[in-house]
């Protein structure tokens, strides 16, 4: 392995292996594909190839009476169409969507900001914050099943103690209950990985820029509004898209949770997708369905992608 | 940093972290002790905040009565061998992408960078007659290999950021020592990066630890069953449900998990966000 063709003639200057056909360039392009094989065998096996079936299947019709799939056209996207059971799963992904995002950012936006005061124990409470995000899917969704459960539930037993219910709220078994606690589950576990990434935006932050500003005598208010928040701002786009992303894609803790349910109350798209593949069988409605999603998360997938490919 | 100086600000800041502090560790404190309560405590209408006579009835429930004991060897191998898989694959092809100047690069990057955002239930669409086709549904190598998904792409990224700082003097020094290429990223490149490779291990492990829907669906039996699906299906039926056996289960399917990340969270966490901050 590690004998160099180069050592049989003494005189000549050494010539690594890389450049030794067909020089330096040539040998880049082919080591690194080399290298590349492993990754891209696995990477076409387990996501492109499955995506791109999943793509052609959903202009097909392919169901439990249909072993094997018939192309079809548009009709799945015209059944979606004249479908109000699948069409409203689209608005309830759209208000999970906008709830989970908006209050994840700013939840992690306001605990960024007190993590980053120095104060101590800061280092402990700042590695104990991502503990929701580490615990697995349904742990988090036993923890707030059993916070928002109906008879023994905290959250019940304080605002009824609290005065501000009356009656203990069965919340998983009504609509609004249920939108509520799958929300309140998803920016508990997102938070803490938000607000990492807030903090390391945070981290670049120039201190001078902030004593001059008191210097001049700048209140709290503006020292936020116009040093600290203009900083964050390439950081809040980011942290934006990938929630949306993220949110798009969520399913184990709604699903855990709620099922979908009441009746279809949280029936998000991943949902939607899972119970039309995997309950009915309707493989080529779930495709469709799938592509559609799909739709709904390029543009924000497009946006990340630009960031991240600014300077690879 | 940003030290406030004045007084409403002072306020609003303490009761916001109040609130949020409330938020986001009231949760695990509740999940801590209801564990512990026994079930006559458990079930009451104004629960108690401590408990008072503290008991490990669910825990020697939760390991003598269901699988949990089974579903966690389960899990550990299935996430054991997917992480390490994961690992291996996103070395190499970080390494390539980092270090080697070929045709197709930009556009293999691209492509791996927008698989994040393919909905793994998609995916699942296809994956699952695909292990039916090689006879591996309800294997644990059917779902280490489907497991891939989930941490494939930004683990590579992980890695290819990691090894564009290492400085390529290295790897040319021992070229010009006529080392072969395979010999550089093995001798040379991957013992300085175990710190990466610890970090990608531990990203895909948590992933396939956590993962609920592939878990549940590219499993059928029992025995085979992994964490996640084995504590929906032991603990949450919807006639009994036993709150304090879910608790005391979820603490101990937690505890791996939170003991690995405890070990190696700074370096993690940069590696989680690197890339997407700069």
């Amino acid at each position: 392995m590690s004998v160099a063709p180069a050592r049989a003639l003494p005189s000549s200057p050494p010539v690594s292996r890389l450049a030794a056909r067909g020089g330096l360039k040539a040998g880049e392009r082919r080591v690194g594909w080399i290298f590349m094989v492993p990754a891209l065998v696995a990477f076409t096996a387990v996501i492109l190839w499955p995506f791109i079936s999943a793509l052609g299947l959903a202009f097909t019709r392919y169901d439990l009476r249909t072993p094997e799939p018939i192309f079809i056209g548009l009709a799945n996207f015209r059944a979606i169409l004249a479908s109000p059971q699948i069409l409203g799963s689209f608005v309830t992904t759209f208000v999970f969507v906008t709830l989970a995002t908006v209050f994840t950012v700013a939840v992690a936006l306001a605990w960024a900001l007190i993590l980053n005061q120095s104060f101590r124990g800061r280092a402990l409470l700042r590695t104990a914050t991502l503990i929701p995000w580490v615990l697995p899917a349904t742990v988090a969704a036993f923890v707030w099943a059993w916070i928002f459960n109906s008879r023994f539930g905290v959250l019940n037993a304080a605002l009824l103690s609290m005065g501000i219910i009356d009656l203990p709220q069965a919340w998983l078994s009504t609509s609004a209950g249920a939108m509520t606690a799958v929300v309140i589950t998803k920016v508990w576990i997102s938070v803490p990985v938000t607000t990492t990434f807030f903090l390391a935006g945070l981290q670049s932050m120039d201190r001078e820029q902030i004593d001059a500003a008191r210097v001049d005598g700048a209140s709290d208010w503006h020292v936020l509004r116009d040093h600290i928040m203009p900083h964050l701002r390439p950081v809040l786009l980011v942290v934006l898209v990938l929630a949306v992303i993220g949110n798009l894609q969520q399913f184990d803790k709604i699903f855990a949770l709620t099922g979908g349910g009441p009746v279809r109350a949280t029936t998000v798209l991943s949902i939607e997708v899972y119970r039309l593949a995997f309950d009915s069988w309707d493989i080529g409605m779930a495709a469709a369905v799938g592509l559609l999603w799909v739709a709904t998360i390029v543009p924000p997938a497009f946006l990340y992608l630009r960031h991240l490919l600014k300077d690879a | 940093m940003f030290e406030l100086s004045q007084r409403g600000p002072r306020i609003l800041f303490g009761l916001t972290t109040v609130l949020v502090g409330l938020f986001l560790f009231a949760p695990i404190y509740w999940l801590l002790i209801s564990a512990f309560k026994g079930n006559s405590e458990l079930y009451r209408i104004i629960p108690t905040l401590w408990p008072g006579e503290p008991t490990l009835t669910h825990f020697s429930t939760a390991f003598t009565r269901g699988n949990l004991l089974v579903n966690l060897k389960n899990s550990l191998i299935v996430s054991g061998g997917s992480a390490a898989l994961n690992m291996a694959l996103a070395a190499y092809a970080g390494y390539a992408l980092a270090k080697f100047r070929f045709a197709g690069r930009r556009m293999l990057m691209i492509v791996l960078l927008s698989a994040q955002a393919t909905p793994f239930g998609l995916l699942l669409i296809t994956i699952y007659p695909s292990l039916v086709a090689f006879d591996l549904l309800d294997t644990h190598l059917g779902l280490i290999l489907a497991s891939i998904v989930f941490a494939l792409p930004v683990s590579t990224y992980m890695m290819f950021s990691y090894f564009s700082q290492v400085p390529g003097e290295l790897i040319d020094a021992a070229r010009a020592d006529g080392a072969s290429e395979l010999r550089i990223f093995h001798t040379i490149v991957l013992p300085i990066s175990i710190p990466a490779l610890v970090t990608v291990f531990l990203y895909a492990f948590m992933w396939s630890w956590n993962d609920l829907l592939y878990s549940m669906t590219l499993i059928v039996s029992e025995e085979k069953r992994t964490i996640g699906p084995g504590l929906l299906l032991n603990y949450l039926n919807e006639t009994n449900a036993d709150w304090g056996g879910a608790m005391a289960a979820s603490l101990v399917a937690s505890l791996p998990i939170l003991i690995a990340f405890a070990i190696v969270q700074r370096s993690f966490i940069q590696g989680v966000t690197a890339g997407a901050v700069k």
